[in-house]
């Protein structure tokens, strides 16, 4: 079936944000002074630091302390391939490092240039941005590389007096996520049938109900269907629930007016398709009862390459939406509990 | 099934807003948890084992953060479980962690749930990160137009549960919405959000956490303020989408009520229960759930708001906490309503107590109402005498 997707590839992104909360905003306010820090709570000092003892869980404090810019590579591995989210674009060491003046290993990249370079014990150097390029995040450091004077960093251990105030108390956590979706044997009649411009559903052979869009199973009888439960429904039928919608405006929202969603009971089936545009009519003109027909889109511009296995009807980009077709409306008492 | 007693002897919440600012995720599930050790007269050291609960990770998108909030929470070298079951997960979350004590396994348990909200955005995470998300309201909104059909409620009853819910809000410290001047015209004026929902009559969008310490029966007993007793617990699911489905009266709702008072003997809830702490993140579920959860009679959950029944002063108070609708961490959202149950009988809600209350149940739900969470508790082991 070459014209019908078999993997539907989805990027999820979005600009998530984190509150620091006052140990982290001191941790990363430093940090874009170009200064490292760690706290010492229960006769050690944690770097970065926590809120909280890892051990017992009680209130770490703000007795902060310098740490490197030096420290000791305890523990490492090599990464050869790095990927585009990996923090070097060549290969390099993710290392467990002790800082000066820490009493516990960070994790951070180490750019030693080849793995016959790495070892346990190995003495490194944080190596930061441009000042004006800092931010308070992790990413500051561009990575460790091995320190070229292996002696004591300078002022390691040492108190630090942080500000009243922390520049720093947010960052932003951008997520972009690529997963695939193998389409589901159903799935994947459902996008054929959508490309040839008809809408399929399964008849369930125990309690004879008509379920679209098809999901290979009857939900009912909790048997499965497959290709010979399939059946041909028409592409007309009732509004039997809807919704206007007033959109939030979130990253990848594409609606910007308020916008409807319908459920739609075709003609001879038992269950609804959900969401479904209405097209020609305002959003506030929809009424339970009516008669409608599916708008297909042409031929050449269908796609379907924006359903997945959970769609359970979506139409995808093969159907631009639904039209009255004129007809008078059907009661609403007999459709309004068809919510599903 | 035997089991032994669980007692609820702490309770903690944070400050709920739109955006605590101020913390950190572990930041804010510490400062419940600390409140409710606190409460409970504890220490983390007093601790068994930790129950964390959530909603979908894509909300805050930080991946499994029970790994991330381990340590935060005490768990170290001690049984964590993190429980997920959409809206309703923060109840879900307290019934693990009464059953960890009620099945003799531990002795004292911390059941901790949150969301942090303002780190990213519910619609988007309920649309699966696709544009032209319905939201929570919009999957609600057509079950809300066939209950006011079926039941031939007048409008005005959605507008009356938001007014109520955010008067009850108001007198809860804890609570983000606290609308102490709203009224049914604010209601009524406010835009149309998910028709026939309005703004004012959908769950703000919160941060905030809740943490309960349960403990067995002689921690119960020994313990330094009146304890609740945790008399039944009961989750229900079914299938979020079938043809024919129900979902404006679920089965699985029924099924849940009918377990709880059969476990603690109610044959006349609205008569034996004192309050209730029902999952209303839109107006008119509180007529729908005191319908599916047979404490009104079919198509008679409106009347009881509509006489005022269901008002503090009434007599059957319904959200005196205020509700999800003045307060709504998702994930904690369940659990705040399974503390506010227990706060009530153990005399402690203040402004919002119900006078004398002795028995009491919380409820929660989830997903396409499909999941659902139910606990009954006590001021003593047997309320009913």
């Amino acid at each position: 079936m070459a014209d019908t997707v078999q993997e539907f590839v989805f990027n999820l992104t979005f600009p998530f944000s984190r509150t620091l909360g006052s140990t982290l905003s001191t941790f990363a306010s430093a940090l874009a002074q170009g200064q490292i820090i760690g706290v010492r709570t229960g006769g050690r000092v944690i770097a970065p630091p926590l809120e909280y003892d890892p051990e017992t869980a009680a209130d770490a404090g703000t007795e902060w302390v310098r740490v490197g810019p030096k420290g000791t590579v305890s523990s490492w591995t090599w990464v050869p391939e790095p990927t585009n989210l990996h923090p070097l674009d060549h290969a390099f060491g993710f290392a467990f490092i002790t800082l000066d003046g820490a009493d516990t290993p960070m994790i951070h990249a180490v750019d030693a240039g080849s793995e016959s370079a790495m070892s346990v014990g190995m003495r490194v150097e944080a190596k930061f941005k441009a000042p004006a390029d800092c931010v308070g995040r992790i990413d500051d450091i561009i990575a460790f590389v091995p320190a070229a004077d292996p002696s004591p960093s300078e002022g390691a251990g040492e108190p630090y007096d942080a500000p009243e105030e922390n520049d720093i108390t947010e960052m932003d956590a951008f997520c972009d996520l690529t997963y695939i979706d193998n389409a589901s044997p159903t799935t994947t009649m459902w996008a054929k049938a959508l490309m040839e411009g008809r809408l399929i559903g399964q008849k369930c052979p125990q309690c004879a109900r008509t379920i679209v869009g098809p999901r290979g199973m009857c939900s009912v009888c909790a048997i499965e269907l497959d290709e010979s439960h399939v059946i041909d429904v028409p592409d007309r039928g009732v509004v039997s629930n809807f919704t206007v919608v007033t959109p939030v405006q979130y990253h990848g929202q594409t609606e910007t007016e308020p916008f409807v969603r319908c459920s739609i009971m075709l003609d001879g089936a038992d269950a609804v398709i959900a969401q479904q545009e209405i097209l020609d009519i305002p959003a506030n003109d929809v009424r339970v009862g009516m008669r409608v027909e599916c708008v297909w889109a042409p031929a050449s511009e269908r796609s379907v390459a924006d359903i997945d296995n959970r769609s359970r009807g979506s139409g995808g980009d093969a159907i631009l939406g639904w039209r009255l077709t004129g007809e008078p409306d059907e009661p609403a008492e007999l459709y309004l509990d068809r919510m599903m | 099934m035997s089991h032994q007693p669980a007692a609820i002897v702490g309770i903690g919440q944070t400050h709920h807003k739109r955006k605590r600012a101020d913390v950190s995720i572990a930041g804010l599930v510490r400062e419940a948890a600390q409140r409710a050790l606190e409460d409970a007269n504890m220490d983390w050291g007093d601790i068994d084992a930790v129950v964390l609960g959530k909603a979908p990770d894509l909300f805050e998108g930080v991946m499994k953060p029970e790994m991330y909030l381990a340590d935060a929470l005490g768990a170290v070298n001690k049984p964590m479980f993190r429980v997920h079951t959409a809206g309703s997960v923060g109840g879900s979350t307290g019934i693990v962690g009464s059953h960890l004590v009620s099945s003799g396994r531990h002795k004292r348990v911390l059941s901790v749930a949150f969301e942090k909200q303002s780190e990213g955005n519910a619609q988007f995470a309920l649309g699966g990160g696709k544009g032209a998300s319905i939201g929570a309201g919009g999957a609600f909104a057509p079950f809300i137009r066939a209950y006011i059909r079926r039941s031939g409620a007048p409008e005005d009853i959605g507008w009356m549960v938001a007014v109520k819910d955010r008067l009850n809000g108001a007198k809860n410290p804890y609570a983000h919405l606290k609308l102490a001047d709203i009224t049914i015209d604010k209601v009524k004026e406010s835009p149309m959000m998910w028709d026939p929902l309005h703004f004012l009559e959908s769950c703000p969008s919160s941060d905030g956490a809740c943490a309960v310490v349960f403990t067995d029966e002689d921690g119960g007993k020994k313990a330094s303020k009146p304890p609740a007793w945790v008399l039944a617990t009961a989750m229900k699911s079914e299938p979020g989408w079938y043809s024919g489905r129900d979902a404006v009266n679920p089965q699985a709702a029924h099924a849940c009520a009918q377990e709880i008072y059969k476990a603690v003997g109610i044959t006349n809830p609205r008569e034996q229960i004192d309050c209730a702490e029902l999952y209303v993140p839109f107006s008119w579920y509180e007529p729908m759930w005191l319908e599916a959860h047979e404490i009104a009679a079919p198509g008679e959950g409106w009347k009881m708001t509509q006489s005022g029944a269901t008002a503090l002063d009434g007599d059957f108070p319904v959200n005196m906490s205020g509700g999800v609708l003045s307060s709504n961490p998702i994930g904690a959202s369940g659990l705040l309503r399974f503390a506010e149950a227990a706060l009530q009988v153990r005399g402690l809600a203040e402004d919002h107590q119900v006078g004398g209350a002795k028995l009491a149940i919380a409820q929660a739900y989830g997903a396409n109402a499909q999941f659902f969470a139910m606990w009954a508790v006590g001021s003593s082991l047997n309320p009913l005498g």
